[in-house]
């Protein structure tokens, strides 16, 4: 099955965009499964790695999660139908973290490990803190975690995670091919109409362009007199800017898709995601230590400003064109 | 219809009409301010099923609105920091009396009747000192200004009837903001919102806080269960991503209990709870969050998160007998159950944030 889609993904993304093909299809086929299938694949790449080698400073086993997490993070916008079922999105990727509950739970975890740490079904009922990409990274990389308590409760702690990350993948990827992608062609039950698919589509974009202004730059910017270097996403193993520039490469090719027809907007998306892409190309700062910096925070400043134009870009131009007009209620709240 | 209000003037008239009441026929089931198509701002009144019965026109945008508990006769506010108020008559559609707060004062958007319909209490901000005020009015005189009274915080912002005794419970925002500068807010980093219980005189009968580090936690809006359980609901005004409570339950005397804070799903309503309603027996209690686009149903003896319904733009919420009815910016009505979520009505209207059932 894994194969026979991939194929079909290079076999369309050689033919040239054009307004006969369906949007939803193109997104389905090009962006979607594709991307679900790599994360798949990735995470028991990832698991099968940490079988033979669980060290935190095992080179092959941090390139495997790199790989991994870099799949997640390429999909991390699509927060809907299989990812929502039974929260695993979340077991994935308990981000942000603001009470620190991951070093809490795996210290816990650690010191004192369960019989039912190695069964996975057991497993993934331990606190979502304890799972996905974001705890794994502590065990990793965290200075203080990657050395705590004895070698083999770690060992067994990586291992039940990186099991539990391929579980719940796999999970995703099944109900995408079984059910949801059909549903999404074919609108009949969840989805009322082929308007209210664009708009679950748009609405990602939206929601994945917010995220990174939002979260993944503007937690560590903080505020001038108080910058929260330590809030960066996934900065203990430097994958702060990374994570932004991943989003943005996943969600330009969703903005081009539903621009459709539009040319100019398709344009005018291109260049905003080339203009933002470039800066971070520039800044050379992967855990984006430098919000701290004023000499270096403006540039970060400066691009979180680019991520918040292209999400404007899409609320005031793409979004009426596919029925969903700007928020009267969520602009303004009261 | 001219012919029906000239015949019920008539009558008025002659004295020989008995007192109208939410009996008579044709008054609406439920009520929300709204933006027209073209522009204009309206107080509309639906039926049970949803259908547009009425829409009286509002000098601006509108909030909340209010039911007198006898006469059929609805308020409906103005969003903060508006300075109107208008006493709509259901039957006739006509407006009644537009209530003016004092100089240096404006309305928060809610407001509440007494018990007999006597008085109406409102929420309002004597901004020259940010203090924030309920105002009394008189609704047997023409709804004349009477007195006021502290709301014993900033930035009141909803006021419900105390159910378990007598009294007000209202939700001190805690958010200082001045009409000059528009919307902007003042005092995060000193912010201090609170709950407080009100007698009718202004006496301070009970009054919580939450911890420290909810203090941005702003608690705007309320849903009263019969046997005077208070739901709030919050605003969060931190940094966002933290892990934040936004539904909370109250019973004076005892300790408020935050609903569902280990639920990672907390995250989808964005830091931001819109209307608030307990189920009609009283076992749940929903929240709606335009902002996450999403309606989420709560346990209130368990505390535990039982179910989400996407709705883009939803706020508006009130209770009907299977559940809830959820309103959003896009003229859309559903109703929602435990587990369903089904379209009532599609208006051409921009629904704002609260919907209120009548009776």
């Amino acid at each position: 099955m894994r194969v026979t889609v991939l194929t079909l993904a290079v076999g369309l993304s050689l033919s040239p965009l054009s307004a006969r093909a369906d949007m939803v299809d193109d997104i389905l086929d090009q962006q979607i499964l594709p991307g679900m299938t790599m994360l798949a694949s990735s995470a028991h790449q990832l698991s099968q790695v940490a079988q033979t080698d669980c060290q935190p400073g095992s080179a092959q086993l941090r390139d495997a999660y790199g790989v991994a997490f870099d799949a997640w993070i390429s999909v991390s916008h699509l927060r809907f139908g299989p990812t929502e079922t039974d929260n695993r999105a979340f077991a994935l990727a308990f981000w942000p973290d603001s009470r620190n509950k991951i070093p809490k739970v795996l210290s816990q975890i650690i010191t004192k490990p369960a019989p039912s740490l190695d069964l996975p079904s057991e497993f993934a009922s331990y606190s979502i803190a304890a799972r996905g990409f974001y705890a794994l990274e502590f065990l990793l990389y965290d200075p203080v975690l990657s050395s705590h308590g004895p070698a083999a409760a770690r060992c067994r702690l990586t291992r039940a995670i990186v099991q539990d990350i391929a579980s719940t993948t796999d999970a995703i990827l099944s109900d995408w091919q079984d059910t949801y992608a059909a549903q999404m062609r074919s609108p009949t039950d969840h989805y009322q109409s082929e308007a209210e698919v664009k708009q679950e589509l748009f609405k990602a974009l939206t929601t994945g362009l917010q995220v990174t202004a939002d979260m993944r730059l503007g937690r560590p910017l903080g505020s001038f007199d108080q910058p929260r270097p330590n809030r960066a996403e996934a900065h203990r193993s430097g994958r702060s800017l990374r994570h932004v520039q991943l989003s943005l490469q996943a969600l330009e090719p969703l903005a081009v898709t539903l621009a459709g027809d539009n040319a100019d907007l398709a344009e005018a998306f291109r260049a905003g995601f080339a203009t933002a892409l470039s800066a971070t190309a520039r800044l050379d700062d992967p855990s984006f230590a430098g919000v701290a910096d004023p000499g270096s925070r403006f540039r970060i400043e400066a691009l979180q400003n680019q991520v918040n134009a292209l999400r404007s870009l899409a609320e005031t131009d793409l979004g009426p064109s596919l029925g969903v007009d700007a928020g009267f209620n969520s602009l303004d709240g009261d | 219809m001219g012919s029906r209000r000239q015949f019920l003037a008539g009558l008025l008239a002659t004295g020989l009409a008995p007192q109208a009441s939410w009996a008579d026929l044709g008054c609406p089931t439920y009520l929300s301010a709204a933006k027209q198509s073209d522009g204009a701002y309206v107080l509309a009144g639906l039926s049970a099923q949803g259908d547009l019965l009425f829409s009286c026109p509002l000098p601006d945008r509108g909030h909340a609105a209010s039911a007198h508990p006898i006469r059929p006769e609805v308020v409906g506010f103005a969003r903060r920091p508006g300075r109107f108020a208008d006493v709509i008559d259901c039957r006739s559609e006509t407006r009644l009396a537009r209530l003016t707060p004092p100089t240096g004062h404006h309305f928060y958007g809610h407001g509440c009747f007494s018990p007999d319909g006597s008085r109406l209490y409102t929420t309002e901000n004597e901004y020259s000192t940010s203090r924030g005020v309920i105002g009394v009015w008189d609704s047997t005189d023409s709804y004349r200004r009477i007195t006021s009274f502290a709301s014993v915080g900033i930035g009141p912002h909803e006021v419900l009837l105390r159910q378990d005794a007598p009294g007000l419970v209202v939700a001190n925002g805690g958010i200082q903001t001045h009409p000059d500068r528009g919307r902007d807010k003042l005092n995060l980093d000193t912010m201090r919102p609170n709950l407080s219980y009100l007698g009718f005189d202004g006496s301070v009968d009970d009054q919580i806080q939450l911890p420290d580090d909810l203090h941005q936690s702003s608690i705007r809006h309320l849903a009263m269960r019969a046997d005077g359980t208070v739901g709030f609901a919050m605003q969060w005004q931190g940094a966002p991503g933290a892990d934040v409570p936004i539904v909370g339950v109250h019973r004076p005397g005892s300790a408020p209990r935050l609903l569902a804070e280990d639920d990672p799903r907390l995250r989808n309503l964005n830091g931001y709870g819109g209307s608030l309603q307990f189920s009609a027996d009283g076992t749940t209690i929903a929240v709606t969050s335009p902002r996450g686009g999403v309606v989420q149903i709560f346990d209130v003896a368990s505390g535990g998160l039982l179910q989400e319904h996407h709705l883009n733009d939803v706020c508006g919420l009130a209770t009907n007998k299977s559940g809830f009815l959820a309103s959003s910016g896009t003229g859309s009505l559903v109703a929602l159950t435990r587990t369903t979520m089904t379209p009532l009505a599609q208006a051409n209207l921009r629904w704002d944030n609260h919907l209120i059932r009548l009776i």
